[in-house]
């Protein structure tokens, strides 16, 4: 059965390294959220994009500033 | 058409590129060879006597046409992006390998599941090191591996890798006193090829679809192990499926080790071939057909990969690095075990050192 989509928060970086990163950083804080294959609608690009609740927006970005990780592109999207 | 928003289209995009190879192997592209990137790389590198192995010389129009359609496509769909910077000359490195790897096994990844769906047991033993090379660049994505980010450049800088592969077509058409400018077989692989037209048009189309759908055969396994998705291995998928059914349905399917067409049962070095191109592509962004499509959107990292793999070509061929096909007795000649020599062997062992050096020494810099 296919998974109903939903608003989401994705998080495109320069690097699939930066992804890793993230997803890591991510699990130290408890911060919400998963690794997922860029959405296409986004990008030509095929790495690797962290998904996560519209809601979680202000906790990735201090996160990301925190951690100096820098997004390519915050979007919101259906994942 | 949108191929991406279900897996359904994703299987459909697959088929639509094994219907592709279908047509181009019916129309006289060698036997298992419908699409090659690796090969019809080779064969191209031939025609411009980079090698001068005489049985593997031919400009294909088939890679050619995935640059441009894939050109085409994102420039229509202003996915076009020229960017640059993403440490070049280690990818022109992972390039090289990745090409003499393919040429020690005899295929890319996209030639690989060709040969799968003939019954082309070797094929099927290369997938395990190809998978395990796949598996361990992402062992070192995890631990942080990263060739650093691109940067946007000029527009026209992205359209010198479609503008080059229009360069060599053209040319593959030029004489000079009668003599054609670049190489073309009479005999061996590089002499069997649909007519030109049909292999660009399925080149271009391939592009496009590729494009589309970012097929891509490292791409598949890595985000199946990355991150538990199978978007990417549908396309694969739907390609395998079109084409074990042609297979069947034409007679070709012939499950075994011995007697497939331009290949060889060295069950080692067909591992540790694949492994070699499993590393390395994944460490480089993609296979060697992603690097096509990715030169033809914009990358001139790519491009540089792709130059890399034009590179090996030369040096597997020159220097003796690429196996060569097991043969049955003939008359005239006894069999051939095929495999590589000495050389190739040693060659595909340096590769996976470098290709470990390389994995270690390149770490994401953390900004604090």
């Amino acid at each position: 059965m296919m998974r109903k989509k939903e608003m989401k928060l994705v998080v495109t970086f320069h690097t699939t390294a930066d992804a890793m990163a993230m997803e890591k950083a991510c699990k130290e804080k408890q911060v919400p959220g998963r690794l997922i294959p860029v959405p296409r609608a986004i990008s030509a690009g095929c790495g690797l994009a962290w998904c996560t609740g519209l809601e979680d927006r202000k906790a990735i970005e201090e996160l990301m500033k925190d951690i100096g990780i820098e997004e390519e592109q915050i979007h919101e999207c259906l994942v | 058409m949108n191929f991406t928003d279900s897996k359904k289209k994703l299987l459909l995009a697959g088929a639509i590129c094994g219907i592709i190879a279908a047509v181009l192997a019916k129309l006289g592209n060698p036997a298992n060879m419908a699409f090659c990137i690796a090969c019809f790389l080779r064969d191209t590198a031939g025609a411009l006597k980079l090698h001068t192995t005489e049985t593997v010389q031919y400009v294909r129009p088939e890679t050619i046409g995935i640059v441009l359609g894939a050109f085409g496509i994102a420039v229509a769909t202003k996915e076009y992006r020229s960017s640059a910077g993403s440490s070049p000359m280690i990818r022109f490195l992972l390039g090289m390998m990745i090409m003499i790897g393919s040429l020690v096994f005899l295929g890319c990844p996209l030639r690989m599941v060709l040969r799968m769906s003939a019954g082309d047991l070797n094929a099927w033993v290369a997938l395990i090191g190809f998978a395990a090379g796949v598996g361990t660049g992402a062992f070192f994505l995890k631990r942080g591996f990263s060739l650093s980010r691109a940067y946007e450049t000029n527009k026209i800088s992205g359209t010198v890798a479609p503008a080059l592969m229009l360069g060599i077509f053209i040319l593959s058409f030029v004489t000079v006193g009668g003599v054609a400018l670049l190489a073309t077989s009479k005999t061996g692989p590089g002499s069997m090829h649909a007519p030109i037209i049909a292999s660009l048009i399925g080149g271009i189309l391939f592009g496009v679809v590729a494009q589309k759908s970012r097929m891509c055969f490292a791409g598949g396994i890595r985000d199946m192990i990355l991150v538990r998705s199978f978007d990417l291995i549908s396309v694969i998928a739907g390609l395998f499926v079109v084409m074990l059914i042609y297979n069947v349905a034409t007679g070709n399917f012939h499950i075994g080790f011995t007697g497939q067409p331009i290949a060889h049962a060295q069950h080692l070095w067909n591992i540790l071939g694949m492994y070699v191109v499993g590393f390395a592509a994944v460490l480089a962004g993609g296979c060697p057909l992603r690097q096509l499509v990715l030169a033809g959107q914009g990358s001139q990292d790519a491009a540089v990969t792709v130059l890399g793999m034009f590179a090996g070509a030369a040096a597997a061929h020159n220097f003796g690095l690429a196996a060569s096909a097991a043969a049955a007795a003939t008359a005239d000649a006894p069999a051939v075990a095929g495999g590589p020599g000495t050389a190739g062997k040693a060659a595909v062992i340096i590769c996976i050192v470098l290709l470990f050096v390389i994995a270690v020494c390149n770490k994401r810099k953390t900004a604090k």
